[in-house]
């Protein structure tokens, strides 16, 4: 990683790291063994719910299946929520709306790739307007196969999170942060050089301590590039056009 | 007057464990009983501690602000000190130093403290709950000061633990229920709105404005709101118990007496839907004012 080349600064590596579970005192681990345990327990689910698979909801969450009693709730906020469901196919311009989403939710937190669509296109594979896989833009922590899967698969799924939460070893999110000039990267192959969010994520990493080698790259150096251009998003054309030719 | 320094400090820092565990429980009543409703298992036991350490155990905190985080500590603090003044059982030392007014002077703390946060989070869907949760609060006032003023007639004072004594006393003929039946039923309706439960609960409305002032609250904030609310479920129905039904002689009764009344807007929240916010102004200034004026004229006649 070449620091130099970039007007963020992000904290040298060795501060970055998280403290490994040998180095934490007693009385940290307790805590977090606690805390991981209550996420595990108590998850707020954010339904985003533009593919067709969003129809096997209602049955999963009433009183035929009932998620309620694993500690599952529909919240409708961003910001409250854990786990982001991605309820099947994501066209280009849904999935602007699903990053954002994305980098509004509080770590730790979860992504879940509902059906086919998310994995590989599924039906709509050939489709020019559609996202193949989901996990390439954001980090995916389970997928759930099936056009569309059932609501005994789904509840598969939600368990299955809830063990790994459990363990410790649900940490996509993670992921995210560390290698987040990859992620930016294939978002911008979509959307184009001049794609910012409003949440400065190479900043939260440092903040939290969870940058990694894969933070900083050629594509947040695009974003400083074009941060000073952007008032929100959308770069004048001309501008647009300067641009490209400089660089 | 002489202060019995030790006394009052364990009261300080029990009443609000115990407001907040008797809370606590009482969510997880509300949780299993809209499941019931719903004909549905509910929650485990622990789900209403589980959602709260999870929400201050999470990793990232987005604040907005220094007003956001006071905010958060001026609401909970407002209804620290409202704990403290109610009397149960046992514990009543502060409750004679205060009285029905002061609680009613500290029940408008949190909404205040909540408007500050929500005024530096600035989301408009925020700014929408938080104007109508401040209406509300306009609308239901009305009716709860009526009967306060009802009930301060009856017992001829505002003292809330002197109210406890007369009605127990007199058994139950002496019950404010009993007494004075319009004034509860108008007390019971802005009781509904206090908690912000359906008919009335147009600053929360999750499908509507995305939860109004808890928008933009995440983590600690959001644990903190959660909090508020136990806080709340438990105020609303000790005073309602107080001046209604004869406070607790011990705490088995206390305890039995609070839940049944969490359980009345816990059960009709679940079978209606939601009036706009002008109806709710316009409701709560006709039926339930009616019926308090009407009752605080019975009293009078007495
Ligand atoms: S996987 Fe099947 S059901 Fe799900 S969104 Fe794609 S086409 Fe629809």
């Amino acid at each position: 990683m070449n620091q130099q080349n970039f007007p963020v600064q992000v904290a040298p590596l060795e501060s970055c790291r998280e403290p490994g579970p040998e180095e934490r005192s007693m009385l940290r681990k307790v805590l977090d063994r606690v805390g991981q345990y209550c996420q595990s327990r108590s998850l707020f689910v954010l339904h985003y719910c533009t593919g067709c698979g969003a129809i096997e909801l209602p049955p999963s969450m009433t009183s035929r299946f009932d998620l309620e009693r694993v500690g599952m709730q529909p919240m409708v906020t961003p910001r409250q929520a854990d786990i982001l469901l991605i309820t099947g196919y994501l066209s280009v311009k849904t999935l602007k709306r699903v990053i954002l989403t994305y980098e509004q939710m509080q770590s730790p937190k979860y992504v879940m790739g509902f059906g086919s669509c998310t994995i590989n296109g599924g039906m709509y594979w050939n489709s020019y307007a559609t996202v193949k896989r989901l996990g390439d833009y954001i980090p995916v922590d389970t997928y759930i196969a099936g056009c569309m899967p059932r609501p005994e698969a789904i509840q598969q799924g939600f368990l299955d999170l809830i063990e790994r939460i459990d363990g410790g070893r649900a940490v996509a999110w993670k992921d995210y942060y560390r290698n987040y000039d990859r992620y930016l990267g294939h978002q911008q192959h979509l959307f184009g050089r001049d794609w910012l969010t409003p949440t400065d994520v190479v900043g939260e990493a440092a903040h939290y301590r969870l940058a990694g080698d894969g933070t900083l790259g050629p594509h947040t150096a695009l974003l400083d590039q074009y941060a000073g251009y952007h008032q929100a998003w959308g770069v004048p054309r001309e501008q647009y056009a300067e641009l490209e030719a400089s660089s | 007057m002489d202060f019995d320094w030790q006394h009052m400090l364990i009261e300080l820092l029990v009443m609000p464990t115990l407001a907040f565990v008797v809370g606590l429980v009482m969510v997880l009543m509300a949780r299993r009983l809209r499941a019931r409703i719903e004909r549905r298992v509910g929650p485990p036991f622990w789900q209403p501690l589980w959602d709260i350490l999870k929400l201050y155990s999470k990793r990232t905190q987005v604040s907005h602000g220094h007003m956001h985080e006071i905010s958060i500590i001026v609401l909970l603090g407002g209804m620290i000190a409202m704990e403290v003044f109610l009397p149960v059982p046992g514990f009543d030392t502060f409750a004679h130093h205060g009285d029905a007014l002061t609680l009613i002077y500290l029940m408008m703390v949190p909404t205040l403290g909540m408007a500050l946060g929500v005024s530096a989070c600035a989301n408009p869907n925020g700014s929408i709950g938080i104007a109508r949760a401040l209406t509300a609060m306009l609308a239901y006032d009305v009716p709860f000061i009526i009967t306060v003023a009802g009930a301060a007639m009856l017992y001829g004072t505002t003292s809330l633990p002197e109210i406890i004594a007369i009605q127990q006393q007199q058994g139950l003929e002496g019950w404010g229920a009993v007494q004075m039946p319009l004034l509860a039923l108008a007390a019971l309706i802005s009781m509904q709105a206090m908690l912000g439960k359906e008919p009335f609960e147009i600053y929360v409305a999750p499908a509507e404005i995305a939860t109004g002032p808890m928008t933009e609250m995440s983590g600690k904030f959001l644990g903190s709101m959660f909090i508020m609310q136990c806080f709340q479920l438990y105020t609303v129905s000790v005073l309602y118990t107080t001046l209604f039904l004869g406070g607790g002689e011990n705490w088995a009764t206390f305890l039995i007496k609070i839940f049944v009344v969490v359980a009345i807007p816990m059960t009709l929240t679940n079978i209606f839907p939601r009036y706009k916010t002008e109806a709710v102004v316009a409701w709560l200034w006709k039926w339930p004012t009616a019926i308090a004026l009407v009752g605080l004229f019975v009293v009078m006649m007495r």
